[in-house]
C-alpha cells in the first residue's frame, strides 16, 4: 500500500509541474525568455559560433543567402551559418506556434518575412525579435521600406527585397495592335485597357490573367495613390470612401467585362499563361523577372513600361507587390545574427550587384543603386536597362502602413468584389465591406 | 471488529492497486487530452493578436454569432455535409453489395482498388485534382474531346463548380473506407437468411432493403457519425484544391480556424472559439443521429 500511494504522490507531483510549468508560460513568457537569453549570454563569449535562418524560394531568397554566407566568410571564417529553406507559409506557422509557446527552442536567428505581414509579427511578440537600430540606419534603405521594419522608432527589419512594380510587355503582340513600347511610358489603367483591347482584337490574345482569390493588382493600384486598406494609423479600415480603392474596384471590373483578362487558378497556371504567351501583358513586381526570363524562346520579345496610374491625384507610375525582410529573432547568438545581416545586406554594396548579376535580385539599398551592375542593359528585355528602370521606380513607390491586418481585410474584399462583378452596387459593396472588416478588426 | 477493519484494509488496497494499474493511462489522457482542451476553453475567452492576450468574457463567442466569414464557413461545411455523406454511404453500401456477390470473380482485385485511395496521402491526391480539374486539365480536355461541353469548365474558379469539385474529391477518397466497413459486417450476416428470403420469392431489391439495410443499421449509423466528424473537420482537400476561393465558396470551418491563426494576425484566442463551435456542432449532431437511427444500443 506504501508504495501505491508512492506512486500516486510521484505522480501527482508530475503533474503538477507539468501544469504550473505550462502555466507560467502564458503569463509571462516573454520575461522569462529574455531573462533566460540575456542569463546566457552573460556567461557564454557573445559571438555565437553558429547561426540558422529561415527562408522561401530557392531561386531568390536562398540563392541570395547563399551570397551573403559566402561573403561573411571571407571575414568570420569561424561561424556555421546554416541556411534552412521552408514555404512561407510554413515558416508563418511554425513563428506563431514557436512564439506563442512561449519557447524560443527551435526558433531561427534570422528570419524572411513578407512586408505585410512583418507588423502583426512585431506587434504581436514584443521583445521576440531584436532591435537592429545600433547595427544598420532605416535611411539606408527605401523610404517606403521603413514602415513595415519599424516599430515604436526602432528598427527591426533589415529591407530587402523591394517588390517595386512595373509593367512587362510582350512588345511584339503590341506592335501587331499598333503600339510601341514608348506609347505606354505615361499612361492611366483606362488606356491600358483600350490598348488591350487593340491587341485582343489584333492578336486574339489576352492582356492581363487574374486569379479571382489574389487581389494583388487591387493592393499595387491604391499604393500607387498613397492609399491602403487601413488608415495612416494602421488600425482603421479604410474602406468606404476610399476613392483610389474605389477607382481600382471599378478598373478590375471594367478588365474582367471586356473580355481582355483570362482567369488562373494558382501561381504554376500563372507562370504558364506567361511562358506559353497566352497574355500581353503583366503588371507585377521585378520578382517575376528570372520566371519570364526562364522562357528563354521569347528573348527579346519583352519590355518593361511604368506601372499604368489612377485618374486620382495623388497616383504615380511606380508601386509595391510583396516584398520582404530579414528580421534577427531575440534568441542566443543574436549578436552573430545582427553583425552578419550588418556586414552583408545591410552595408556591402560590392554584395548588392553581385546579387543582381547573379541572381537578379533588386535590393532596397539605396547606395547599392549607384553601382555599375545597376545600370547593365539587359538583353531579355532588347537591351533594355530594366534594373535602373525599377530603381528608378522604387525612389517614388509612396510610402503606406500595411498595418497587421492586410490579409483579413482582403480576404473579406474578395468576396465583395465578386458580388460587386455580379452586379452589386460599387459603393454599397465598399460600405458593407467597411463594416465587416469594422466587426472583425479589433 | 477486529475482522471488518482488517476487511475494509484489503478493500482499500486491492482498491488502490487497481488504480496503479491504470494510473499511467489516467495521467496521459489528463496531461495530452483533458489539458489541452481546458487550455483551449480558457483561450476561448481571450482576445488578441499573438502573445498579447486579455481576457474578455464572451466576446469572441458574441463575435461568432455576427460573423459573416463564419457563417459562410459554417454555410459551406454543411452543404457538404448534407450532400457528401449521404451520397457516398449510399455509394459505399452499393458497392459492397456488389463486391460481396459470391458469384464475382477477381474480388480481391475490386475491393483493393476501391480502397486504395483512403491509404494515399491528403495532400498528395488534393494536388493531384487541383490539376486534374484546372482549366486546361485532363477532366476539361476529355470533356471537350467527348463533345459534352462546349467551352471548358470553371471547375476551380467557379464557386458551384468548385464546390462541386470537393465533393467528388471526398467521395473518391472516402467511399472505400466506408466500404470496408460494409463488406465486413455482410459477411457476418447468415447466408441462411437469403436463401430463406429467396424460397419466399423475395426480389433482390426486396431482399436489399428488407434484409441487408436493417441488419447493417448500426454500421450505417456508425459510419455516418464517423463522416459526419471527417466533413466537420474537412480542411485538407479544401486547403489544398481551392484555398477556400473563389472568395470563401468553399471555405470550411477548419480552414478558418487556419486562416484566423496563420492567415491573419495570429488571433488564437478567437480561432479556439471557432474550434468549441465545431465541438458543440459534433456533439449535437451525433446525439441526434443516435436518436434518428439508434435502436436500443443508442
Amino acid at each position: 500500500m506504501k508504495k501505491g500511494f508512492a506512486l500516486v504522490l510521484i505522480c501527482l507531483l508530475l503533474l503538477t509541474a507539468c501544469s504550473s510549468n505550462s502555466g507560467s508560460k502564458n503569463s509571462g513568457n516573454t520575461a522569462a525568455d529574455t531573462g533566460k537569453t540575456e542569463n546566457t549570454t552573460a556567461t557564454e563569449p557573445a559571438q555565437a559560433k553558429e547561426i540558422t535562418i529561415w527562408a522561401w524560394d530557392p531561386a531568390f531568397n536562398i540563392a541570395a543567402l547563399e551570397v551573403a554566407k559566402a561573403e561573411y566568410a571571407k571575414t568570420n571564417p569561424d561561424v556555421k551559418i546554416n541556411i534552412v529553406e521552408y514555404a512561407q507559409a510554413d515558416i508563418i506557422q511554425k513563428l506563431n506556434t514557436g512564439l506563442n509557446s512561449g519557447t524560443t527552442k527551435g526558433l531561427p536567428n534570422i528570419v524572411l518575412i513578407e512586408d505585410y505581414r512583418s507588423q502583426s509579427f512585431l506587434q504581436s511578440y514584443k521583445d521576440s525579435f531584436y532591435d537592429l537600430s545600433s547595427s544598420i540606419k532605416g535611411t539606408d534603405f527605401a523610404d517606403y521600406k521603413s514602415g513595415p521594419t519599424s516599430l515604436d522608432g526602432k528598427q527591426y527589419g533589415i529591407p530587402f527585397d523591394s517588390g517595386v512594380t512595373g509593367l512587362y510587355l510582350r512588345t511584339d503582340y503590341l506592335e501587331q495592335a499598333g503600339y510601341k513600347l514608348a506609347d505606354l511610358q505615361d499612361i492611366d489603367w483606362k488606356q491600358y485597357i483600350e490598348i488591350g483591347k487593340a491587341v485582343k482584337e489584333k492578336t486574339g490574345k489576352a492582356l492581363i490573367t487574374l486569379d479571382p482569390n489574389d487581389l494583388g493588382l487591387i493592393r499595387v493600384m491604391i499604393q500607387s495613390a498613397g492609399e491602403w486598406y487601413l488608415k495612416e494609423d494602421g488600425k482603421t479600415p479604410n474602406i468606404a470612401g476610399n476613392a483610389p480603392l474605389k477607382e481600382a474596384f471599378e478598373t478590375y471590373k471594367e478588365l474582367t467585362e471586356s473580355n481582355v483578362a483570362k482567369v488562373h487558378a494558382d501561381w504554376s497556371q500563372f507562370v504558364a499563361a506567361l511562358n506559353s504567351g497566352d497574355v500581353a501583358s503583366v503588371p507585377t513586381g521585378n520578382w517575376i523577372t528570372p520566371s519570364i526570363t526562364a522562357e528563354a524562346s521569347q528573348s527579346g520579345k519583352w519590355g518593361i513600361a511604368p506601372l499604368p496610374k489612377l485618374t486620382v491625384n495623388k497616383s504615380v507610375h511606380a508601386s509595391n507587390l510583396g516584398g520582404s525582410s530579414w528580421y534577427v529573432m531575440n534568441v542566443d547568438g543574436k549578436e552573430t545574427a545582427a553583425d552578419f545581416m550588418a556586414k552583408t545586406f545591410g552595408s556591402n554594396v560590392e554584395m548588392y550587384q553581385k546579387l543582381l548579376t547573379d541572381i537578379g535580385v533588386i535590393g532596397t539599398f539605396k547606395a547599392a543603386a549607384g553601382g555599375e551592375a545597376y545600370s547593365q542593359a539587359n538583353e531579355f528585355f532588347s537591351g533594355q536597362k530594366i534594373v535602373s528602370d525599377f530603381a528608378a521606380w522604387t525612389e517614388q513607390i509612396p510610402s503606406v502602413n500595411y498595418g497587421i491586418n492586410t490579409y483579413a481585410i482582403e480576404d473579406i474584399l474578395i468576396v465583395e468584389m465578386q458580388n460587386y462583378l455580379n452586379g452589386k452596387d460599387i459603393d454599397s459593396v465598399l460600405s458593407d465591406a467597411q463594416a465587416q472588416a469594422e466587426s472583425q478588426i479589433k | 471488529m477486529h475482522q471488518t477493519n482488517s476487511k475494509l484494509r484489503f478493500r482499500t488496497k486491492s482498491v488502490l492497486t487497481g488504480w496503479s494499474f491504470v494510473l499511467l493511462a489516467v495521467i496521459l489522457i489528463f496531461v495530452f487530452y483533458f489539458y489541452p482542451m481546458l487550455q483551449a476553453l480558457i483561450l476561448s475567452f481571450q482576445t488578441g493578436t499573438g502573445s498579447n492576450l486579455t481576457f474578455t468574457g464572451f466576446d469572441n463567442y458574441s463575435r461568432l454569432l455576427s460573423d459573416k466569414t463564419f457563417i459562410v464557413s459554417v454555410k459551406n461545411t454543411f452543404i457538404y455535409l448534407l450532400v457528401q455523406v449521404p451520397l457516398m454511404i449510399i455509394l459505399a453500401l452499393f458497392i459492397s453489395v456488389l463486391l460481396n456477390d459470391s458469384k464475382l470473380r477477381f474480388k480481391g482485385f475490386f475491393r483493393t482498388a476501391i480502397f486504395l485511395p483512403c491509404v494515399t496521402s491528403l495532400v498528395a491526391y488534393s494536388v493531384v485534382f487541383k490539376y486534374l480539374f484546372s482549366g486546361n486539365g485532363l477532366v476539361n480536355t476529355m470533356l471537350l474531346k467527348l463533345h459534352l461541353v462546349s467551352a471548358p469548365i470553371e471547375w476551380i474558379t467557379d464557386p458551384f463548380w468548385a464546390k462541386i469539385t470537393i465533393i467528388i474529391a471526398i467521395t473518391w477518397r472516402w467511399t472505400g473506407y466506408n466500404m470496408i466497413f460494409y463488406l465486413s459486417a455482410l459477411q457476418n450476416i447468415d447466408h441462411s437468411i437469403y436463401e430463406a428470403a429467396k424460397i419466399d420469392g423475395a426480389s433482390s431489391t426486396r431482399q436489399f432493403f428488407g434484409i441487408t439495410v436493417p441488419l447493417l443499421k448500426p454500421i450505417i449509423l456508425f459510419t455516418s457519425i464517423t463522416s459526419t466528424i471527417g466533413t466537420l473537420q474537412l480542411f485538407d482537400e479544401v486547403m489544398n484544391i481551392t484555398k477556400g476561393g473563389p472568395g470563401n465558396a468553399t471555405q470550411t470551418i477548419s480552414q478558418y480556424i487556419y486562416n484566423l491563426s496563420f492567415k491573419y494576425a495570429a488571433d488564437f484566442g478567437y480561432a479556439a472559439t471557432v474550434s468549441y463551435s465545431i465541438v458543440i456542432m459534433i456533439a449535437l449532431l451525433s446525439v441526434i443521429q443516435f436518436k434518428v437511427a439508434g435502436d436500443k444500443n443508442g
